[in-house]
């Protein structure tokens, strides 16, 4: 590097941590003590999350099942408003005060961590699930330097002695970039990527089975935005990390992602691999999403809109919640909700042009003149 | 090697319809780090946000102006709003010079034909001011209104224009009653009631889903069809530029690296910055492993204004640099088809070498 620009990046995660015992090694998991033998990693299953709005009760998370296996990476999309946040923060109960958990259950290893105490869920944060949140900005401590807020979570979860604790956030800022040397900057003193990274280090600080990424790029300029992506790659890779993205940004997940979930007004309406889901949509809902993609190795004049606004999740439609605004709605969709179908090709559906036992070839949807 | 004078190349044919011309348009801010800078013979610090940079816009037309943070183009878009004053060139309107307008009509008319739309809306308005104040804030100020009625009429003609129907209604509502789009719109209605020309729109909808994004850049598009709108569009998403331009200028640095029509620039670019940009720019289609080899991510993060590379700004991570960019500053060369390059290996409009492993190369630059 020949300029004044900070050192690093998402292709130095080299062989700088190789010492024994430190950060970017790929380890045999201990596993919590109740932890069912053979159960998956996650399975959240008919989660529902509401939130208490005056006297009206919002239904942010209604009914939201997904499974996420060790290694794999999961993207979570959908509008604003959609429980694609809410179901992340309530894997790990990092609710706001007027929200609560009505139903469902969310297991890690088999274990259900709905129905844990508030108490008891603090064991799972970190050191099983950690959360990248987006704006690193106001995610981490000004006053506190960069290499300290990535070994605290180490001292206070694993009750690992200071020196060690610094010398393993020490080797997390090198596996994330970060020269050693720049871990005793605060955090106004790096750029919007390096505080990014700086996150993503701490995400790691306990080693956990899950890193939930909350539109970890979102406010990160492109070139910076494909070093984090390339360097979550990496990561997954060397260290076998299991991921969860949630994200506004369907090209993010369409380069990150092994799986895909795309959320509509608190449900699930369409989860599959993402090689299917994204070439061959099926709910109209996803065709739509996927059409207003702006994309420069696409005709430029074809992108679509999606007319009207989500529901208001105080008095959702009945039926499918989509219903109102799908140019492909039937009688019966705003009556029943669509049951969850899933296809030969491992895509699940929530939609009546695609009922049991059907091909499940995908009907195309019109574009909106 | 010394450095060459620059050689200036016209940057567009001349154009009768030309709109605004920027010619040489410099913005320096002096850095002032601490009491000992003031002493004489010190050298000052500069920050040179704006370099040099030659644009012109057609009446009608889009032109994307897309950048990363620290590229200058908002303070580019500024200049342009008159938001900031240039230290060095000229702006030039409808051929008039309008870079320093002391006469108070002429600079009233001047912000009257040019509007500017900026990126958040929850920023622009204000919680206490019905929509409809909002938007005939800039008619009381510039007192354009003739009447009561007429006030009136034109807000509710500029809501209606920016798809907020019935106006009536809109006018009465408070910032918090609507949704994000419907905000965006207001924004728009705010510049629309002044009847600009030109619009300056500076990340106008980059905190937008999707879904209401494409509805506003439909919206602008029509707004263009329908009043002969000309826009400068500024933006850090290369695929917002392309759906919405006609031709594209790429900024690093505080310099134009590469411009042309949106199909030239996107297609085929020629400077290997542009190129870097098209490679990670993102797309709905999971990449295969071919693509990901061909990509091109940069190396570091662009460098602080004050202290610009010698030679081409771009040669510490560019991927092709040789010995002459790191001492001569590349002009921009003409290729063909209405697109310039500011690149050493465009000279004579050349194509650009092809990179068998462009991320490989980049990385040990």
């Amino acid at each position: 590097m020949t300029t004044g620009a900070p050192a690093g990046s998402a292709t130095s995660a080299g062989p700088a941590t190789n010492s024994p015992g430190t950060a970017g090694e790929r380890r045999p998991r201990t596993l919590p003590k109740q932890a069912v033998p053979g159960a998956p990693l996650l399975e959240v299953d008919d989660l529902r999350t509401y939130f208490a709005l005056g006297s009206d009760t919002v239904r942010a998370v209604d009914g939201v099942s997904f499974r996420l296996d060790a290694g794999e990476a999961l993207g979570i999309a959908g509008e604003s408003g959609c429980g694609k946040t809410t179901t992340a923060l309530s894997l790990v109960r990092l609710l706001p005060g007027n929200a609560r958990i009505v139903g469902g259950a969310v297991r890690l290893y088999g274990i259900d961590l709905a129905a844990k105490s508030d108490t008891a869920i603090r064991r799972y944060r970190w050191r099983e699930i950690s959360i990248v949140f987006q704006g690193a900005m106001n995610a981490l401590n000004p006053v506190t330097r960069v290499r300290d807020q990535v070994a605290e979570p180490i001292v206070e979860r694993l009750g690992v002695g200071r020196r060690a604790a610094n010398r393993r956030a020490g080797d997390l800022l090198e596996l994330v970039g970060i020269p050693r040397a720049r871990g005793s900057a605060y955090p106004h003193e790096l750029s919007g990527g390096m505080r990014q990274r700086a996150m993503i280090a701490m995400a790691l600080a306990c080693d956990p089975a899950i890193v939930i990424g909350d539109e970890p790029t979102t406010a990160l300029d492109v070139m910076v935005q494909a070093q984090i992506l390339d360097l979550l790659e990496r990561l997954r890779e060397r260290l076998g990390l299991s991921l969860i993205l949630i994200t506004h940004d369907l090209s993010v997940i369409a380069e990150t992602c092994d799986r895909v979930l795309i959320m509509y007004a608190g449900r699930v309406a369409e989860e599959g691999p993402v090689g299917e889901v994204f070439t061959r949509p099926r709910h109209p809902y996803t065709q739509k999403l996927l059409a207003a993609f702006p994309n420069i190795r696409a005709d430029r004049r074809a992108l679509d809109v999606i007319p009207g606004s989500p529901p208001d999740l105080r008095t959702p439609p009945p039926g499918c919640r989509f219903a109102p605004r799908c140019p492909a709605a039937m009688a019966v969709c705003s009556e029943v909700v669509p049951p969850d179908v899933r296809f030969a090709d491992r895509v699940r559906v929530a939609c009546h042009l695609y009922p049991e036992g059907s091909s499940g070839e995908p009907v195309p949807v019109a574009a909106t003149p | 090697m010394t450095a060459t004078p620059p050689v200036t190349v016209p940057t567009t044919p001349p154009a009768t319809d030309e709109l605004i011309r920027l010619e040489g348009l410099e913005v320096h801010f002096p850095v002032r780090r601490a009491l000992v800078d003031l002493l004489p013979g010190r050298r000052r610090g500069v920050v040179r946000a704006v370099d040099g940079i030659d644009l012109a816009i057609r009446r009608g037309e889009v032109l994307a102006l897309v950048g990363e943070s620290g590229s200058g183009k908002t303070t580019t878009g500024r200049v342009v709003v008159k938001l900031t004053a240039p230290t060095g060139g000229r702006v030039i309107f409808e051929g008039r010079d309008v870079t320093t307008l002391r006469d108070r009509e002429a600079l009233r008319d001047y912000r009257r034909r040019v509007q500017v739309i900026f990126q958040d809306p929850y920023e622009t308005l204000n919680p206490k001011q019905s929509i409809g104040d909002f938007v005939a804030e800039p008619l009381d100020v510039n007192r354009l209104a003739t009447s009561r009625s007429d006030r009136r009429e034109r807000v509710l003609a500029a809501l209606d224009a920016a798809g907020l129907r019935p106006a009536e209604d809109f006018a009465r509502r408070y910032p918090h009653e609507l949704s994000g789009g419907q905000r965006q719109r207001v924004v728009i209605a705010g510049a629309l009631v002044m009847d600009p020309e030109l619009v300056v729109a500076d990340e106008p909808v980059s905190m937008l889903d999707v879904s209401i994004r494409t509805e506003l850049l439909r919206l602008m598009l029509d707004l263009r069809a329908a009043r002969g709108l000309t826009y400068l569009f500024i933006t850090h998403d290369l695929a917002l530029a392309w759906v919405l331009a006609d031709r594209i200028a790429v900024m690093y640095l505080g310099r134009i690296m590469e411009i042309g029509p949106a199909e030239r620039v996107i297609g085929d670019p020629h400077n290997p910055y542009t190129r870097a940009l098209v490679s990670v720019s993102p797309t709905t289609t999971p990449p295969t492993p071919g693509e990901r080899a061909t990509r091109t991510i940069l190396v570091g993060e662009t460098p602080d204004a004050a202290h610009i590379p010698s030679g081409c700004r771009f040669h510490p991570r560019c991927p092709l640099a040789f010995e002459r960019c790191r001492s001569d500053e590349p002009p921009l060369f003409d290729v063909g088809h209405g697109q310039q390059a500011a690149c050493w290996l465009a000279e004579g409009g050349r194509a650009l070498p092809v990179v068998a492993a462009a991320s490989g190369d980049a990385r040990d630059a």
